[in-house]
């Protein structure tokens, strides 16, 4: 059942790929929408399918592959990656349907595209360590790609810094599993947790040290997010939504599924430390953000900003606060892939993204006026109003873990004020006022400009909105996802804090 | 720093004041000569010589039938008390005579001119006791409110006759746009020359007409305007109504606030550029007159010819008003060309020097004031 939602993409990609003839890019992108609408009707009956009450992995597959490698195929879903499969689903299928006017080579954009969605769904439903780090790696070259190719002036430098960031993630956390096999002197790429009976502590902050600079990069969290804004900055816009909305989930992932789940004594050692890292990683991307100029970078820096959350819950290990990182990674995932669409929208209708330059979009009759709209719920959204997506992942996150760093976590909601101030910059230079695309130099001639932006075609916004409506389904309805992850979020808890009793010696 | 593309933002020419003096005194017109820009001079006055129509009944019937009335709920409805009119009314689908009253209050705050000298003047405060007197009589409301607010009423009076003035002075103006719209379709006008010639012909032949205003109370004709006053249409109301409503305006209802304190509204009345000549036509309006009222009246009653264009440029439809209001500058400025023309000193052709000198200063005043509208419009 789950090898389906492997199958359908890499099948549509196989199908694109020996598409006889040179077919067109509108044939191209009807196939792909196809592929995608049953990707997404195939997570709809997983999630039918799928047991909320049982916190262990269901729906499981299992086939031996290389077996004195220790790499299984094998395959699993819980509280924790099935809301990530469904998002890889809807956001994909949300690029292909936002990805207009391919000018060179679409039947590779789009097989690159697929190929993406299903190594994604491939590392989120991966029970081996060895099975998640190849389709980590798989997604790697794809998106690469998809910079390098179709992306702005500067692609190759941003695609080639991602490729170099990415591609150290990559090693480190194979070192790590490799690493694992070698000091546990088996080869077993299993989920099951290590214990200080199976490896000393200090080999333990070692491997872990690896993994989570690893997914650290991936995340990205602070120093290592240097590739992100500069890979979204050169991205198209459907990359972009790709890029912030799913692939960014793989980091957040591995530090919950491989991290805190495969060290959690090691975890519990250092989480205070973690706690620490998130704050400052927040608080950076939040005050980066503040400095931008770029309506894209700023969104970008948000997000190092509002990864950082998912960071400091995982460090707190509570019931609520890992279930506010489910909520963080699927509620990121919907607001950031609606704010690129927007930049995307401003960008391709005014050629520039320039806050120094846009004025006054909100304009009713020659501006972008339901793209502002959007824009000011998708930054209300962001800044964690009451009744979206944003606000119902922050509180339970802070919620849950003021009380075991209330120091960290006060340092976070001070940067989710932040948030309030970068967005709000933003709505406002760009939103408010006399509409303009020019710089401000002569009040006079500025007040004067008569300004022909195209209109924004109703189909243009249709995936935005239903990002919006989705972002309020989750503010105001959050009882269906909660119930989706609560158990597998509870279950999680109890690993580090097993493992903490263990490591003090309370349980001995 | 991005590049814009040329055809996202367009800056229209800014000519100097000197530019502008030397044109009105060569004779030419302020705005270019072009086949498009007669067609949107001529059908949107035609629409606008509609909307004045409707503008011109509404503000006579409230001077006269609404007069001292403390709550006018049924003002807008011409005396038609009718459910189907009140269903439209409220439903919007009408006519925005809060326009009209917007333009009759900025004449009214700004005060200039014959009219607003006589509104103050001792016969007309004598006019105001006797009406006041007859009316206090039949009406307790107002036999209260006079002894305790003592201005009052008398202001309210003002108001009437500033409505009436107003109404009387597109009742004229409305008649000259439509017999322009009939001049053009005839064929008897085909250039913006021709457009300013027939504005300003429109104008002198109306100059000496009398404004005069009288009201009915309890049986008997009581004059507020009596034609003693010897007010007149050009000089007591066209004038003050161009440098109200064209110039002055008002710098509140529009989207951009000023702040007062700091000295962005100038403390000098006569110094206000928020009117109609200056008014940004994007709907965030720098300020004062708020076009889009009058936009949207317009839209109403456009001629199809010109509605068709509007539907070849830009948004189409989608930003209609902003071209409606675009036109309706480049008309005002050939209005405000014409009432040039029709008030110079003296004959532009004139050889004396004290003539000429007078012609130029008269020429520069409007000049300075003009260099500083959107005539960005104008080439």
């Amino acid at each position: 059942m789950l090898s389906l939602l492997l199958l359908i993409p890499f099948a549509g990609a196989l199908l694109l790929a020996f598409w006889p003839g040179r077919p067109a890019e509108g044939r191209m992108r009807t196939v792909t929408l196809v592929v995608l609408g049953l990707q997404l009707a195939w997570s709809l009956v997983v999630l039918a399918r799928f047991d909320p009450a049982n916190s262990a992995m269901q729906l499981q597959e299992s086939l031996p592959w290389v077996e004195s490698l220790g790499l299984e195929y094998k395959l699993g879903v819980d509280g924790l990656s099935l809301p990530l499969v469904l998002i890889n689903a809807a956001l994909t299928l949300v690029s292909a349907i936002c990805t207009r006017d391919i000018d060179k080579r679409p039947r590779v954009y789009f097989l690159l595209l697929l190929v993406i969605s299903g190594s994604v769904n491939g590392a989120f439903l991966a029970e081996n360590l060895l099975l998640f780090f190849l389709f980590y790696e798989l997604e790697l070259i794809p998106l690469w790609g998809l910079i390098a190719i179709w992306g702005g002036v500067n692609r190759a430098y941003a695609a080639t810094k991602f490729l170099i960031f990415t591609a150290v993630s990559g090693m480190l956390i194979l070192g790590a599993f490799l690493g694992l096999a070698l000091l546990t002197g088996t080869a077993d790429f299993s989920l099951t947790p290590i214990t200080g009976e199976r490896l000393a502590m200090g080999s333990q902050l070692l491997l872990l040290g690896a993994l989570l600079i690893g997914f650290g990069i991936k995340v990205p969290l602070f120093p290592f997010h240097n590739w992100l804004p500069d890979a979204h900055t050169q991205a198209s816009t459907p990359v972009s939504v790709l890029l912030a909305g799913v692939l960014l989930k793989l980091g957040t992932y591995g530090l919950l599924r491989f991290c805190m789940g495969l060290f959690p004594e090691a975890w519990a050692l250092l989480a205070a430390g973690l706690a620490i890292w998130a704050a400052v990683s927040v608080l950076f991307g939040s005050l980066a953000a503040i400095a931008q100029t770029d309506m894209k970078r700023m969104v970008a820096y948000s997000s190092v900003g509002h990864m950082g959350y998912i960071l400091l819950a995982a460090a707190a290990a509570t019931p609520i606060a890992i279930l506010g990182a489910v909520f963080q990674m699927v509620s990121h995932g919907l607001i950031s892939a609606l704010l690129f669409l927007l930049v995307g929208i401003v960008y391709r209708k005014t050629g520039t993204r320039d806050l120094t330059v846009l004025h006054g979009l909100l304009n009713p009759e020659r501006g972008l006026p339901f793209t502002g709209t959007l824009m000011i719920v998708g930054v209300m959204a962001s800044a964690g109003m009451p009744g979206m997506a944003g606000f119902i992942s922050e509180f339970m996150v802070f919620r849950g873990s003021i009380g075991a760093f209330p120091f960290a976590t006060l340092l976070s909601m001070v940067a989710s004020g932040l948030t309030a101030v970068y967005f709000l910059l933003l709505v406002n230079r760009a939103f408010f006022g006399r509409l303009a695309v020019t710089p401000p130099i002569d009040p006079v001639a500025h007040g004067r400009l008569d300004v022909n932006l195209a209109a924004v075609a109703p189909r243009e916004t249709i995936p935005a909105m239903a990002l919006a409506v989705a972002v309020f389904a989750i503010g105001l309805l959050p009882y269906g996802l909660g119930r989706l992850s609560e158990a597998a979020s509870t279950a999680m808890v109890q690993l580090p804090a097993l493992a903490a009793a263990v490591y003090s010696g309370g349980l001995g | 720093m991005p590049i814009i593309s040329a055809e996202l933002v367009r800056s229209g020419g800014m000519p100097s004041a000197a530019e502008l003096e030397a044109s009105l005194l060569a004779g030419h017109t302020l705005l270019s000569n072009t086949a498009e820009h007669l067609i949107e001079v001529v059908d949107v006055l035609d629409s606008y010589g509609q909307v004045l129509d409707a503008y011109s009944k509404n503000l006579i019937f409230q001077a006269e039938q609404q007069f001292l009335l403390p709550f006018p709920l049924f003002k807008y409805l011409d005396g038609d008390k009718t459910v189907a009119k009140i269903w439209r009314h409220l439903n919007h689908d009408r006519i925005n005579f809060e326009y009209a009253e917007y333009c009759m209050k900025a004449m009214l705050w700004h005060g200039t001119g014959g009219l607003d000298a006589y509104l103050d003047s001792e016969p007309f405060a004598a006019n105001c006791r006797a009406i006041i007197g007859r009316k206090t009589r039949r009406d307790p409301l107002l036999a209260l409110l006079h002894p305790v607010f003592r201005g009052f009423l008398i202001e309210l009076i003002r108001t009437a006759a500033t409505t009436s003035a107003l109404g009387q002075f597109w009742r004229v103006m409305s008649d000259l746009f439509l017999d322009l719209a009939a001049a053009e379709a005839a064929g008897r006008i085909s250039s913006i020359e021709a457009v300013v010639e027939f504005i300003k012909d429109g104008l002198v032949a109306a100059a000496g007409n009398p404004i005069t205003y009288a009201v009915e109370i309890e049986g008997e004709r009581m004059w507020v305007l009596p034609p003693e006053a010897r007010l007149t249409f050009l000089a007591d109301v066209a004038v003050p109504y161009v440098e109200a409503v064209f110039l002055r305006g008002l710098p509140f209802l529009g989207t951009v606030s000023f702040n007062a304190q700091a000295q962005q509204i100038s403390p000098d009345q006569g110094q206000f550029a928020y009117g109609a000549l200056y008014a940004d036509p994007l709907p965030s309006m720098g300020a004062g007159i708020p076009p889009s009222l009058l936009m949207q009246d317009m839209y109403r009653h456009l001629p199809e010819r010109l509605h068709q264009l509007y539907r070849q440029r830009g948004r189409g439809e989608g930003d209609v008003r902003v071209k409606i209001c675009m036109s309706f500058q480049k008309s005002m400025f050939c209005v405000t060309n014409a009432a040039i023309r029709g008030t110079f000193p003296s004959p532009l052709g004139s050889g004396d020097p004290a003539e000429q000198a007078a012609n130029r200063a008269y020429a520069a005043a409007w000049a300075s004031r003009l260099a500083v509208a959107r005539t960005d419009c104008l080439d």
